[in-house]
């Protein structure tokens, strides 16, 4: 902070993309709102340029004008407000998370829109941390929802659970070759897997890459989901079948993003950190951890991605 | 007295007094509810709870007893893994899976060897429920008894052939059952002799003590503690390395170039053999018709080991497996190759490869999210091989005419697909159509 003088300097670094956790209960347009609330804030008190003067010229035109130097109140911070306002930064998520979901966020800001709008089209994966209760049933399948049954669960063991998961890690991996159109036992399924994870053609349907429960300890449970174009209601509707398919009713009581592409939670920023240091901080190692990814041949870059598009449109 | 208290009296008296009862009685030790062994838990505690899983080719009987009435159901057989409840009760130490049968070591002071599957030669011990006829097909995993001398021998480790097992114990040597038809078994090759009805069992010790055993198809490997390596068996390809064609019944030191080596590690599934020495260097004898030993010439049969010419690029060879017709190594970078013919790996159009090839490590689950994902261990059977990740994620890939890869279906696979198996899978064995993994449950 010492390093910055002026909040100009400061401003310009805020280009890039930045690694939130989110909080549960909060709306993302909430946190983007407070996050550049405070951004803006810290920006205005590391001292704004002074309101600029007008030169007021009067008199008779015919004869000497009077030039004079004044104040001006089209610039006065007390008139059009503050100098740095939360519009002046543009700023866009990548992944919308729901309200109830918790955990990593990533942000672009300013220059770094564009970078935001290529890492989602990407496909990256997420990894979710999904908690959830057994023998209890909601109306929205959250915790916080009616309960609408209660029943019993001491029969669930963690075979029965681990048999579960393996069952929809399989039908998703056949899914998997479905979605993107091509035969497993065919040349073009291999080239297709040597590229990478065999994404869906379509943006819309959700596909699990991994599954599993990483800890059991009744009537709790947390399962570990590798996931792409999910949402929040597919993750809940997600653990209200896995308590189904138990034999028994299950309700999720958090959802936690662990992971978005290559961001994990660890360096992404609690909220009480959203305040402008932290957040350059943040932004520098998020910046170059992005770079990394971008060099990677299976990166897909916002030219690549055009022509691609361009290409299948041609043959339609 | 009241009739209320003679009452009582009576009844003390009836359940004391009665002669036979407690004659009966007398000596053992009150059981807790749950008797039954196969029943109770091998350990209570939650951080040691191995767990079993099988698939393939079902009706042999070398996927034990799986508590779906496969026979009435008529299932030939599961192309995914199943669990079986057996490890829930027995500690696992070892297992092998062979030509359609299917052999544990089991961690305990009763019952040390259980098998389940073929058994025409005798394989998993003798077995009559009727006097004189041996059961030649064993639906569930049952105890095979040893002629063990101490009852504190613990048995370290087993391998399984054709028609024949290897039993490995700590203080008595090795212990080999079935089929002695090449003399695989040790002992002297006897003309006709009829295998299924046979009770004893061949004890097989070396000078130097033996650390692994290994089984081919016909024949059996030791390697000792001073990683030497004996054989004998079938020798028809030059499998025995003893520099002859000829079937031996006596364990005999294999020289050539593994000569002076400390061999740390031999596969063999079909005939041809590979080995591993400490210093990651590969050697191979045997078959070599599809280019497994990579020979200049148009020699067929090796009978003597001989060094393999793999390029320096490759690094150091910590694992190494070899099919029917196709080898695989894996170096200490996680990098796995293979060679030879066959399904190998990458793609249907490359069915050949005269030079070991790496299979893409993106196959085997490492790409930008998890650049850690290494492959720790590979496997390998007659159609079919295996690789186990770091994280405990198993690929299979290859011939699948039985369903033994565990995917779903039976239709063969031609580049590493994982597994779902719904455990940490810490080790394979790959039978010829069957598999077990031995797992411990996501931490």
């Amino acid at each position: 902070m010492n390093s910055l003088s002026t909040s100009e300097r400061a401003f310009r670094l805020l280009n890039g993309i930045v690694c939130l956790y989110k909080p549960a209960g909060v709306h993302l347009s909430g946190c983007r709102h407070s996050l550049l609330l405070k951004l803006t804030q810290e920006l205005n008190l590391c001292g704004v340029r002074s309101p600029e003067n007008r030169v007021v010229i009067s008199g008779d035109t015919t004869k000497e004008l009077n030039v004079k130097v004044e104040s001006s109140y089209a610039d006065n911070v007390l008139v059009v407000g503050p100098r740095y306002q939360t519009q002046d930064i543009k700023c866009i998520w990548t992944t919308h998370l729901g309200k109830r979901v918790s955990g990593v966020c990533v942000i672009g800001l300013n220059k770094g829109t564009k970078m935001a709008r290529i890492l989602q089209n990407n496909y990256p994966l997420r990894t979710y941390h999904l908690h959830g209760q057994l023998g209890i049933m909601t109306k929205n399948m959250y915790i916080d929802g009616q309960v609408v049954e209660k029943g019993r669960f001491d029969f669930v063991k963690r075979e029965n659970v681990d048999k579960l998961m393996s069952t929809i890690q399989a039908s998703n991996q056949k899914k998997m070759f479905e979605l993107a159109n091509v035969d497993t036992q065919t040349q073009t399924a291999y080239d297709l897997a040597t590229k990478g994870l065999i994404r869906p053609a379509s943006t819309k349907s959700p596909l699990i890459y991994g599954i599993k429960c990483i800890s059991l300890d009744l009537p709790n449970f947390i399962i570990e989901v590798n996931i792409i174009n999910e949402y929040e209601s597919y993750l809940l509707s997600l653990v209200h079948e896995i308590g189904l398919k138990l034999r028994c009713s299950a309700t999720c009581t958090a959802i936690r993003c662990i992971r978005y592409s290559s961001f994990t939670i660890q360096q992404a920023l609690l909220m009480k950190h959203w305040n402008l240091q932290y957040v350059l901080e943040n932004m520098r190692e998020c910046n170059s951890s992005y770079k990394q990814l971008s060099e990677l041949p299976s990166f897909i870059t916002e030219q690549s991605y055009f022509e691609s598009n361009q290409k299948l449109t041609g043959v339609q | 007295m009241s009739s209320k208290l003679s009452s009582k009296l009576f009844n003390l008296l009836k359940k004391t007094s009665c002669a036979l009862c407690s004659k009966r009685y007398v000596g053992v030790n009150v059981k807790p509810e749950n008797v039954d062994p196969f029943m109770a838990p091998y350990s209570e505690s939650p951080k040691d709870q191995q767990r079993l899983y099988v698939w393939g080719m079902a009706e042999h009987g070398a996927l034990g007893d799986l508590k779906i009435r496969s026979r009435e159901r008529q299932i030939q057989f599961i192309y995914r893994p199943v669990r079986l409840r057996f490890s829930y009760s027995h500690k696992i130490k070892d297992l092998a899976c062979g030509y359609g049968f299917t052999v544990y070591a089991v961690e305990s002071n009763q019952y040390k060897l259980f098998g389940c599957g073929l058994n025409t030669d005798s394989q998993i011990g003798y077995h009559d429920p009727r006097k004189g006829y041996p059961l030649g097909l064993i639906l569930a995993t049952v105890p095979i008894q040893l002629p063990l001398k101490e009852p504190n021998t613990k048995i370290k480790a087993v391998a399984a052939g054709r028609a024949h097992t290897l039993v490995l114990t700590n203080t008595e040597g090795v212990y080999a059952l079935g089929s002695n038809c090449y003399g695989q078994c040790g002992r002297k090759i006897i003309e006709n002799e009829d295998f299924s009805k046979l009770r004893n069992v061949n004890n097989i010790t070396l000078d130097d003590g033996i650390s692994k055993i290994i089984c081919g198809q016909d024949h059996s490997l030791f390697i000792t503690k001073a990683g030497k390596v004996y054989s004998c068996g079938w020798g028809a390809d030059g499998q025995t390395g003893l520099g002859h064609y000829n079937n031996e019944s006596q364990p005999t030191i294999v020289e050539g170039d593994i000569k002076g080596e400390k061999i740390v590690k031999v596969v063999s599934s079909a005939d041809c053999v590979l080995a591993l020495n400490d210093q990651g260097e590969v050697f191979g004898w045997g078959n070599s018709e599809y280019g497994q030993l990579l020979l200049d010439s148009d020699k067929y049969q090796v009978n003597k080991p001989r060094k393999l010419p793999l390029s320096k690029g490759m690094g150091k060879i910590t694992d190494i497996g070899a099919t029917g017709s196709a080898c695989i190594a894996l170096n200490d970078e996680g990098v796995v190759f293979v060679w030879g013919f066959g399904i190998l790996g990458k793609g249907p159009e490359m069915n050949q490869s005269r030079e070991p090839t790496p299979i893409p490590s993106i196959l085997f689950g490492r790409n930008q999210y998890n650049p850690e994902t290494r492959v720790k261990s590979v496997y390998s059977s007659v159609f079919h091989m295996a690789a186990i990740t770091s994280e405990g994620n198993l690929y299979t890939w290859g011939k699948n005419k039985w369903g033994q890869l565990g995917l779903g279906h039976t239709k063969d696979q031609y580049f590493p697909l994982q597994v779902s198996v719904g455990a940490a899978v810490k080790r394979v064995s790959c039978g010829v159509d069957h598999m077990v993994a031995l797992c411990i449950p996501y931490q």
